[in-house]
């Protein structure tokens, strides 16, 4: 397993090499030149000069990669011509209201879609079974952003359930030692504010888990289907093992590794679906900072954006990997 | 028995209502209400003279005060941090009285000293703040600085300001100015205390991406003023938190706390009305007026129309729209008043020139120009530009103006109208911010684009003198007959001379067509009913200093 | 792993034989896949038709219908109502399933042709060939789709041909992966090796054996892909890089446009946004169904 590992990790490298130099030709094609994209219009030739000196502009194009990869691996992505601050500020700043929105949608995911691919599985062909394909197949084919404003209509402002915009009530005054609320209030012990951040995370977290919801549907209850059959499930029951025992012990254990794979994967799904989704609850993360971006080609912002998230993803894909390696004693011998 | 019923009733009872008297009587701001007010975005800084933007200046007129003010709801001048004043013969000496007994939020004292060094400061920024990102109404008022950094800055109105006693000063200005007094009221000319001012660094900045930011912390943690309201907090994205000002030396707030949080969509605003998640919320749609007036717990609060939407008409070299003829045909095959009937729901009024009704110099005998596509065809035909007639025209996305609710309504009904009047139009459009107004700005947001204008003091020198006082790149024409009569009203101290020159600049515009005003047009505040002496002012602002919920 | 690829990796591969009368025979007992079949043909006879069913032209405004200067719902004379500019909703929903159509065809045309393509040559060279191409896919694949598309509008500039080439070029290593590994899956079979022995060069057997084998997965994918496509398109244009010129009837800039109006008139958003998720169902429905169909696992289960 060691040699898995170690394979894996050095598979990262050429994939986050192959992303900057993707990224930096990207910024060269932009429209107009890179340094106008990156500064904005309204740059005086004065700062432009500066920029190209800075930034290595009028150099040969390697040494502009070479200086462009330093700064990256810096974290310095530039400023942002729409607020002037440094893009890895905002990022720092809004990185937690996502990460929790997207861990919030994935238990969801996982919660409501395990149970329900299992059962559709063992109640295969049947009424269940069709159902929830077809309920999964209605989550996947609406559009996050469409099923964010129906959620928000029926729940917030038709029933008043739940609140419609930003992660806290605006009255709450609590401390945010790490910015991340649902650990902030756990740690200050402020259950009013734990109670009142979970509920601001409730429908964001249903509408950008809906994808996510269906695929592990679909997976968990192909796994079962698959792993129901196989002699090892047989054998335990003709063991006479009670059927529960069964399925804990074998059925959901084995299938639960196909599945774990997939959790990994829905991280991109769940952070793209974030630009979308975020704008309508006006949930102060990275997706509404990153829609604002786009609507305004604040391309500093974009970039940053793209190369965090894309890091992001390699790095929990890279995780999921090796935690599935640890976890399936097949890999672990090969 | 019951008797010692009654008696132990008798006595809770009046305990309860003499705990619920001290209370009341306590007069912490817990017990006062909190006011939510939501806006469409985060303030940019909290240093008034470095913004132009609504949202900041909402947050810093709660904290800040100037010399003089509009009353709230009107556009009449009226004493604030000054008592009184008086000017010389020639305008260039203006002496103000100024009000004893005002403390900035800092403790210090509000007095002369305060003053000048308000006035000192602007006058001599340089670098970085003179660009237009940063100091946007000094230029616009003042021409220039003491030593002009950047181009395209004129002499400056402003010449020294010296202290006579504690509670006097006299302004010495350059020339004579009609505009002086009046644009004391801009916010970005808002008294600010020095001590805050020199020790959190208000004056340290730099152009970043070609545009003005501060580097010192006061501009985002330490604006200080004399107003009712104190800066408490501003967490970016969430929330500008400020408190009741109990050293207030007018009137103090009823509201013990007012929240102002941004939410960037008008259908975000409603909901969150709707949900109770907000009291009231800013620049709400037309289109959601009647969904707020039916609803029993909410109102409408209106501001009166103090704005113009237009159309510029670029002019340039070798451009088709030098042509007098090609620029009347625009504004005949523009179908103004159907637009204005159709998708201002009843807040929008026909403009027929740059000034709103509302503002002296006005005048009924402008030009008007009915739409007509075949005079607009006939039009062209004569002239330079035959049908079809191409042009590029521009519209703004991502934005709601009051002037303006959705831009690309107003451009595609008009994209069909100029079509249908011999133009062959190609459609353009770029983001409000950062792209769409400076373009504009420029003149180089092709031959037509869609802008407005909202009036931020009570002058006509705002609107016309802005944009047709000289020579700007947004019109791109050189008319001196048009840029002297608006200097000279703008320099005119005799109210009737200025009525009149503005009368006649009016008239001369609309023979001229720089560019085709369309509406003048409400804006809407949405509310709960239990909000209270809230007032809406005209140019743009909300007054919360009255305002109580419940 | 990408999705598409585990899922594809539920399709076993065997020689083609019988597989498509019993996939067949399977299709038409699934309820489901009958349904996606119904609305997909709705759908594209819309697209192709719609000069014909369209009562309006999509463009043609008319200010004067207007009440109080709100679209109007349903009427009889416009059976889903008029927009905000006074155009017939119906006429633009029915130009609009062109548009989506369209950008769904090319785009996985795109996709396919190229992916394909990549995958079975790297599958089939292996080596350093198949080691370059596949980490050039992982790269692509480390940015999530819609992420990607956005970069690549943001570079190539907005419109609807762009988002076309975007959405395609995002597919690409989607049907690489498939094509490459059903393509290791059949190096070593019977068949392969025989027509190797005989002296059928590698190029030959490529064609004329391995990329017909891999069909089944590859339409599986690629309906499915349509189903994506479409939304992707929707989504791009809720983020203002859709077509340029806001007449466009296309269903996401119909959805976007509705935004500022959803409170005052909902309707506006709900049409768009039922035909979306209506054509996208069908598309997956009937991927869906194909695949089950396609499955051999489920052979003579039923």
């Amino acid at each position: 397993m060691l040699r898995y590992v170690v394979r894996r990790l050095l598979l990262v490298v050429p994939i986050l090499l192959g992303l900057s130099i993707l990224v930096f030709v990207w910024v060269r094609a932009l429209p107009g030149s890179p340094i106008s994209s990156l500064l904005g219009e309204r740059a005086t030739p004065a700062l432009v000069a500066q920029y190209r000196e800075r930034y290595g502009y009028n150099e040969p194009v390697y040494k502009q990669y070479v200086k462009q990869l330093r700064s990256w691996s810096r974290a310095d992505f530039g400023t942002s011509i729409a607020t002037h601050r440094e893009v890895k500020d905002e990022i720092k700043q809004r990185f937690p209201a996502t990460a929790e929105l997207t861990v919030a949608a994935l238990i969801f995911a996982v919660a409501i879609g395990v149970p329900l691919g299992f059962f559709a599985a063992k109640k295969h062909g049947r009424l269940f079974d069709h159902a929830s394909l077809f309920i999964s197949l209605i989550g996947v084919s609406i559009p996050v952003f469409f099923l964010a404003i129906i959620l928000k209509y029926i729940f917030a402002v038709r029933l008043g359930w739940l609140p419609t915009v930003g992660r806290i009530d605006v009255l709450i005054e609590t401390k945010h030692p790490t910015n991340f609320y649902v650990l902030d209030a756990i740690i200050t012990g402020d259950w009013h504010a734990l109670w009142d951040v979970l509920k601001h995370l409730i429908l964001p977290a249903v509408a950008l888990g809906s994808i996510p919801l269906a695929i592990v549907t679909r997976i968990t209850r192909a796994a079962v289907l698959d792993v129901q059959n196989e002699d090892y499930v047989r054998t335990a029951r003709a063991k006479g093992l009670p059927p529960l025992t069964v399925d804990r012990r074998h059925v959901l254990r084995n299938a639960l590794l196909p599945i774990s794979t997939i959790i990994g994967l829905q991280a991109g799904l769940l952070l793209s679906g974030a630009v979308l989704t975020e704008t309508v609850f006006a949930f102060p993360g990275l997706g509404s900072w990153l829609r604002d971006a786009i609507f305004n080609r604040d391309y500093p912002v974009i970039q940053g954006g793209i190369l965090f998230v894309a890091f992001l993803f390699v790095m929990v894909n890279l995780i999921v990997d090796i935690s599935y390696a640890i976890i399936n004693p097949r890999i672990r011998y090969s | 028995m019951r008797g010692i019923v009654l008696k132990t009733g008798f006595i809770t009872a009046a305990c309860a209502a003499v705990l619920l008297v001290t209370l009341g009587l306590g007069g912490s701001s817990s017990a006062r209400p909190t006011l939510i007010y939501a806006g469409a975005a985060d303030p940019t800084y909290l240093d008034p003279g470095l913004v132009s933007d609504g949202e900041s200046f909402r947050v810093t007129e709660a904290i800040m005060e100037g010399l003089v003010y509009l009353k709230p709801g009107t556009t009449q001048l009226r004493p604030r941090l000054a008592t009184k004043w008086a000017t010389s013969s020639d305008g260039k000496t203006w002496t103000f009285w100024l009000r004893r007994g005002v403390k900035f939020h800092d403790g210090t004292t509000f007095a002369s000293g305060a003053v000048c060094y308000n006035f000192n400061r602007w006058y001599n920024w340089s670098g970085p703040f003179q660009d237009a990102s940063a100091t946007y109404y000094y230029q616009a008022i003042y021409g220039g600085f003491k030593h002009n950094d950047v181009s395209g800055l004129g002499p400056p109105l402003f010449r020294s300001c010296a202290k006579k006693g504690k509670y006097k000063v006299v302004i010495k200005l350059n020339r004579k100015s009609g505009t002086f007094l009046p644009s004391l009221v801009i916010s970005s000319f808002a008294m600010q205390s020095p001590k805050a001012l020199a020790q959190y660094g208000a004056d340290e900045g730099e152009l970043r991406n070609g545009s003005f930011v501060p580097t010192g912390s006061y501009a985002f943690q330490h604006p200080t003023g004399t107003g009712p309201f104190k800066f408490k907090s501003w967490t970016v994205g969430e929330k500008v938190e400020l408190v009741r000002n109990n050293s207030y030396w007018g009137n103090k707030a009823k509201l013990g706390r007012l929240i102002i949080r941004p939410i960037g969509t008008t259908t975000g605003r409603l909901q969150a009305l709707q949900n109770g998640e907000v009291n009231a919320y800013d620049l709400a749609a037309p289109q959601d007026v009647a969904t707020i007036k039916g609803n029993s717990s909410l109102k409408v609060i209106t501001r009166a129309p103090f704005n113009v939407a237009y159309v510029t008409i670029h002019q340039g070299t070798g451009s088709p729209m030098n042509d007098l003829k090609v620029r009347q045909a625009v504004a005949y095959g523009l179908n103004r008043q159907q637009v204005v009937d159709s998708f201002y729901f009843g807040a929008g009024k026909l403009a027929d020139e740059f000034i709103p009704p509302s503002l002296p110099g006005w005048s009924s005998k402008v030009q008007k120009y009915p739409y007509n596509p075949n005079k607009a065809k006939q039009l062209l035909n004569s002239s330079s530009c035959h049908v079809p007639c191409h042009v590029d025209f521009w519209y703004p996305t991502n934005v709601s103006r009051p002037y303006m609710p959705d831009p690309a309504r107003n451009f595609q009904a008009f994209q069909a109208s100029l079509e249908a009047s011999g133009f062959s139009v190609t459609p353009h459009s770029a983001p409000w911010r950062p792209t769409y107004v400076a373009k504009v700005n420029d003149g180089t947001a092709g031959d037509l684009n869609l802008i407005g204008w909202s009036g931020d003091y009570g002058d006509p020198d705002n609107f016309v003198g802005t944009f047709f006082k000289s020579f700007s790149a947004q019109f791109g024409f050189q008319n001196p007959a048009i840029f002297n009569i608006l200097t000279k009203a703008a320099n005119e101290t005799s109210v009737t001379k200025r009525i009149a020159l503005y009368k006649k600049a009016n008239e001369m515009i609309m023979k001229y067509l720089p560019g085709v005003p369309y509406a003048h047009s409400n804006s809407f505040i949405g509310a709960q009913k239990r909000v209270h002496g809230m007032v809406a002012t005209p140019v743009g602002g909300t007054w919360f200093q009255g305002a109580t919920v419940g | 792993m990408s999705v598409a690829e585990l899922e594809s990796a539920e399709i076993v591969l065997e020689a083609p034989s019988g597989l498509w009368r019993e996939a067949r025979h399977r299709l038409v007992r699934n309820p489901g896949a009958i349904v996606g079949a119904v609305l997909v043909s709705v759908f594209v006879v819309t697209a192709i038709f719609a000069a014909q069913i369209a009562p309006d032209k999509p463009n043609e405004q008319n200010l004067s219908l207007l009440q109080n200067g709100q679209a109007v719902g349903p009427s009889s004379a416009h059976w889903l109502g008029i927009d905000t500019l006074g155009r017939d909703e119906f006429s633009r929903i029915v130009y609009g399933a062109r548009f989506s159509l369209l950008v769904g065809i090319v785009a996985v045309a795109i996709g396919l042709s190229i992916g394909m393509l990549l995958g079975s040559i790297a599958g089939y060279a292996g080596g350093l060939l198949d080691s370059v191409i596949m980490r050039a896919m992982d790269v692509m694949l480390s940015i999530p789709q819609l992420l990607l598309a956005i970069g690549i509008v943001a570079a190539l500039g907005p419109g609807l041909g762009k988002i076309m080439v975007a959405i395609g070029i995002v597919n690409i290593p989607i049907f690489a992966r498939l094509l490459r590994g059903s393509v290791l899956a059949q190096k070593e079979n019977d068949f392969v090796l025989a027509a190797r022995a005989i002296g059928v060069r590698r190029r030959g057997i490529l064609f004329a054996h391995i990329i017909p084998n891999s069909i089944s997965p590859v339409i599986v994918q690629g309906t499915l892909a349509m189903a994506t496509a479409i939304i992707d398109v929707a989504g791009l244009g809720f983020l203002g890089l859709g077509p340029q010129d806001p007449a466009t009837p296309e269903w996401g800039t119909m959805l976007t446009n509705a935004n500022d109006y959803l409170v005052s008139t909902p309707f506006l958003a709900i049409v768009p946004g039922v035909a979306i998720v209506l054509s996208v169902l069908g598309f997956n429905l009937i991927g869906d169904g194909l695949r089950e169909a396609l499955d051999p696992k489920l052979r003579g289960r039923h």
